[in-house]
C-alpha cells in the first residue's frame, strides 16, 4: 500500500472505536461513515484502504456500501437533498416535492448541479412517517414540509 | 434410529439432518435453488417450503432439521401451490433465452420451471437488464438470468476463502459482482460456473462449443495433482469438451480446481504428437521402435519413468524394463524438486497438492526411485511417461521419448513413440493417502497413439537385438 488518503484523524478514530466491537469486521460501517465526513463520498480508492485497514476483500467493503444509501458512491453537492418517497411521504406530497426540487434545480433525482452545490436523492423510509413528508438535508431533518416551506428554505441555502 | 414421515413413507434419518437430505435418502425430490450440500444454509429461494403438520406455515426444508415423528407433505396443493408462485416470481426477470442458453438443459431453473412451474406468467412489464461487467478469463457472468441465490457468493466466501464476489445494491436492483469487474482470483473459479442454478455463471472455455445433452460422462480420477479429485469426462464423438468435479465426500467434496478442470485441454492439443516420430519425420511403429532400439545402443541409458503413468504400467515397467535395459537405472519423476512421496504436501488449505502428477505416491510403493539428478556416466534416457509429468533437462543427450508429448517440448528427442494420455486408458492411481481410485477411458487415443502395454510388447517381439548395451 503507497500513500494512505486517509487521515490520521480517521485511524485515530478508527482505534478508539475499536475495542467498542467484538470484530474488526464489525468496525466497517463506522468506518465508511468517518471517511464520508472526510470526504463526502466513498471513492474506490478509499474503499480499498478501508479494506485492508480492516482484513477484508475490498469487494467485501463494496458490497457492504452499495447496500446503504446514506452512503454516497458518487461526490454530491455541498447540499444534499433527499427526500422521502416511502408510503406515508408518498401520501402526504412527496413526490411534488421531488418534482419541484427538480424544476427548480435543473436536474433529475440523483444528479448534482452543475455548480457542485445541490443533489436531489430519493431515500427510502426515513423512520419520519409521523411527520411526513420528510426530507433530510446533510444530516438534518426537516418535516411536514411542503412547497412553499421547502422554497423558503432551498432560498437560504442560496 | 429416529423416524419421520414424509409424503406418508417412514424415513429413518441420522439427528442434524435437514429435511432435503432425509427426503432425498428415501428419493424423494424437494426442489430448491440457493441450498447447496456444499454451503451454508440461507433459505432464502423458498422454493424448497414444505408442508410440515402443527405447523402454520410453510417451513424451507434446507433450513428445517428433521425431527422424531414429523409428518412432512411435499406434494400437498399448498406446497405445490408454493412452488409455482415462487417460480413465478424468479422468472419474472428472468429472460426466455434458454434456446440460446449455455447452461441449457442442466439448469435447476429450467428443470424446476418445467416440474413445478407454471405454464403461464401475469407479469406484462419490462424486465430488468444489466449491463455486464468482465469476471476474468475463466468466468462468463449474465446478471439478466441471475436468481439471486447467492451460492457463488458462499462459495467464495466458505471454499474458495475469498469474498471476491459480492452481491451490490439491494433489493430488486442486487447485481453479483466483483469490484468494477475485476477478474476472479481464485484458483477454484470453475465452481462458480457448476452451482450456479441458471446460465448467469459459465465457464468461457466451455460456452457455446456443445448443448450438454450431447455430452457423453465417464467417470473418471483428475491427474492434475496427488490429490485424486473425482471428476467426470464429457465427450462427444471423441473430443473432450470439458470436466467437471464428481462428489466424493472423502476427497474433493463437490469441488475441483481450474488447473485439473481445465488439463484435459493438452489431449487436444494440435501440437500433440501422435505419429511415432524418428528424427523430426513421421515413421511407422516397426521402424521407429527399430531406430529407438539403434539410438539406444551400445549407451549407457537411464530410464526415466513419470509418474502420472498408473499402477499397472508401473507394473509392466518394473517387469519390462529389468529384462530389457539391465543396469540402467530407472527414476520416477513428475514435480522439479519434488522426487520423493515425502516431499509432497498441501500447495494450498483447499485442495491443491504440490505434486502435480498423480500417482507419485503409488510409484513410489511399486519401487520406483524419485529422478534426483542425471548419474555422470549416463548418455541416453528412455523417458516413459503420461501427459503431465514435467521433463527434467535432459541436454547433451540421446532421448527416446514413449508417452504423450507436445512437439516443442521434443525437439531434441532421436524417438518419439505416441502413448496415451489419462482420458484415453484405464488404470489405478493412488493418492496421497494411499486411496487407490480407477482412472476410466474417456476417449479412443488420437492418430497412431497406442497404450503403454502395446508398445511393450512390440518392443519385445521387433526383430532387432534388444536396446541394452
Amino acid at each position: 500500500m503507497g500513500t494512505k488518503i486517509l487521515s490520521k484523524k480517521f485511524y485515530n478514530e478508527m482505534i478508539q472505536l475499536e475495542p467498542r466491537y467484538p470484530t474488526k469486521v464489525a468496525l466497517l460501517l463506522p468506518a465508511l461513515h468517518a471517511a464520508q465526513d472526510e470526504f463526502g463520498w466513498l471513492s474506490p480508492e478509499v474503499m480499498e484502504e478501508i479494506g485492508s485497514y480492516i482484513g477484508i476483500h475490498p469487494a467485501q467493503v463494496r458490497e457492504v456500501a452499495s447496500f446503504y444509501t446514506m452512503y454516497n458512491l458518487r461526490p454530491v453537492g455541498k447540499y444534499h437533498l433527499k427526500i422521502c418517497t416511502n408510503v406515508a411521504c408518498c401520501l402526504r406530497g412527496a413526490d411534488e416535492l421531488v418534482s419541484h426540487c427538480e424544476k427548480k434545480l435543473g436536474i433529475q433525482c440523483g444528479e448534482t448541479t452543475k455548480d457542485k452545490k445541490f443533489t436531489i436523492m430519493e431515500e427510502e423510509c426515513l423512520g419520519a412517517c409521523g411527520t411526513a413528508p420528510a426530507m433530510m438535508l446533510n444530516n438534518d431533518y426537516y418535516e411536514n414540509l411542503d412547497v412553499v416551506q421547502l422554497d423558503e428554505l432551498l432560498e437560504n441555502l442560496e | 434410529m429416529s423416524k419421520c414421515i414424509i409424503d406418508g413413507r417412514e424415513v429413518e434419518f441420522t439427528p442434524g439432518q435437514n429435511l432435503i437430505e432425509v427426503a432425498k435418502k428415501a428419493g424423494i425430490d424437494i426442489p430448491f435453488f440457493c441450498y447447496h450440500p456444499g454451503l451454508s444454509v440461507v433459505a432464502q429461494c423458498r422454493m424448497c417450503a414444505v408442508e410440515i403438520e402443527k405447523m402454520p406455515k410453510l417451513q424451507t426444508a434446507c433450513s428445517t432439521v428433521a425431527a422424531e415423528g414429523m409428518v412432512v407433505k411435499t406434494k400437498s396443493p399448498r406446497t405445490a401451490q408454493n412452488q409455482k408462485a415462487v417460480m413465478e416470481f424468479l422468472l419474472i426477470n428472468h429472460p426466455l433465452d434458454c434456446p440460446i442458453c449455455d447452461k441449457s438443459g442442466e439448469c435447476d431453473l429450467q428443470d424446476n420451471s418445467y416440474r413445478h412451474g407454471d405454464l403461464y406468467s401475469r407479469y406484462t412489464e419490462e424486465r430488468r437488464t444489466y449491463l455486464d461487467l468482465d469476471m476474468g478469463p475463466v468466468i462468463q457472468k449474465n446478471m439478466n438470468r441471475c436468481i439471486h441465490c447467492t451460492r457463488c457468493i458462499r462459495f467464495g466466501d466458505e471454499i474458495a476463502g475469498i469474498r471476491e464476489m459480492v452481491a451490490l445494491q439491494r433489493g430488486n436492483n442486487t447485481q453479483i459482482s466483483t469490484v468494477d469487474g475485476r477478474a476472479l482470483e481464485t484458483d477454484y473459479a470453475g465452481n462458480y460456473a457448476d452451482i450456479c442454478p441458471t446460465g448467469s455463471l459459465t465457464v468461457k472455455d466451455f460456452r457455446f462449443k456443445k448443448r450438454v445433452w450431447f455430452l457423453k460422462k465417464t467417470s473418471t480420477v483428475c491427474e492434475g495433482c496427488s490429490r485424486g479429485c473425482n471428476m467426470e469426462i464429457h465427450q462427444d464423438a471423441n473430443v473432450i469438451y470439458r470436466c467437471i468435479p464428481r462428489e466424493n465426500m472423502q476427497i474433493n467434496k463437490y469441488w475441483l480446481c481450474d488447473e485439473g478442470r481445465f488439463n484435459f485441454q493438452y489431449v487436444n492439443d494440435e501440437n500433440r504428437v501422435v505419429a511415432p516420430m524418428v528424427n523430426h519425420s513421421v515413421s511407422d511403429w516397426g521402424l521407429s521402435i527399430d531406430q529407438a532400439k539403434k539410438v539406444l545402443m551400445g549407451k549407457k541409458i537411464a530410464v526415466l519413468v513419470g509418474s502420472d503413468l498408473t499402477q499397472e504400467e508401473g507394473s509392466h515397467l518394473l517387469e519390462f524394463l529389468p529384462k530389457h535395459f539391465p543396469g540402467s537405472p530407472i527414476f520416477h519423476f513428475g514435480t522439479p524438486g519434488l522426487n520423493t512421496a515425502e516431499k509432497d504436501g498441501d500447495a494450498d488449505r483447499i485442495l491443491k497438492r504440490k505434486s502435480k502428477t498423480s500417482n507419485l505416491h503409488g510409484l513410489e510403493k511399486l519401487g520406483f526411485q524419485g529422478f534426483d539428478k542425471m548419474p555422470k556416466e549416463i548418455n541416453a534416457v528412455l523417458v516413459i511417461r503420461g501427459g503431465r509429468a514435467i521433463l527434467p533437462d535432459l541436454k547433451g543427450l540421446v532421448a527416446v521419448g514413449l508417452g504423450v508429448f507436445m512437439a516443442p517440448q521434443v525437439e531434441e528427442f532421436s524417438v518419439i513413440l505416441p502413448g496415451t494420455s489419462f482420458a484415453e486408458k484405464d488404470g489405478t492411481i493412488v493418492n496421497y493417502e494411499g486411496q487407490a481410485q480407477r482412472i476410466r477411458r474417456a476417449i479412443l487415443p488420437p492418430g497412431q497413439c497406442k497404450g503403454l502395454s502395446e508398445v511393450l510388447m512390440m518392443w519385445v517381439n521387433s526383430k532387432s537385438s534388444s536396446g541394452a548395451a
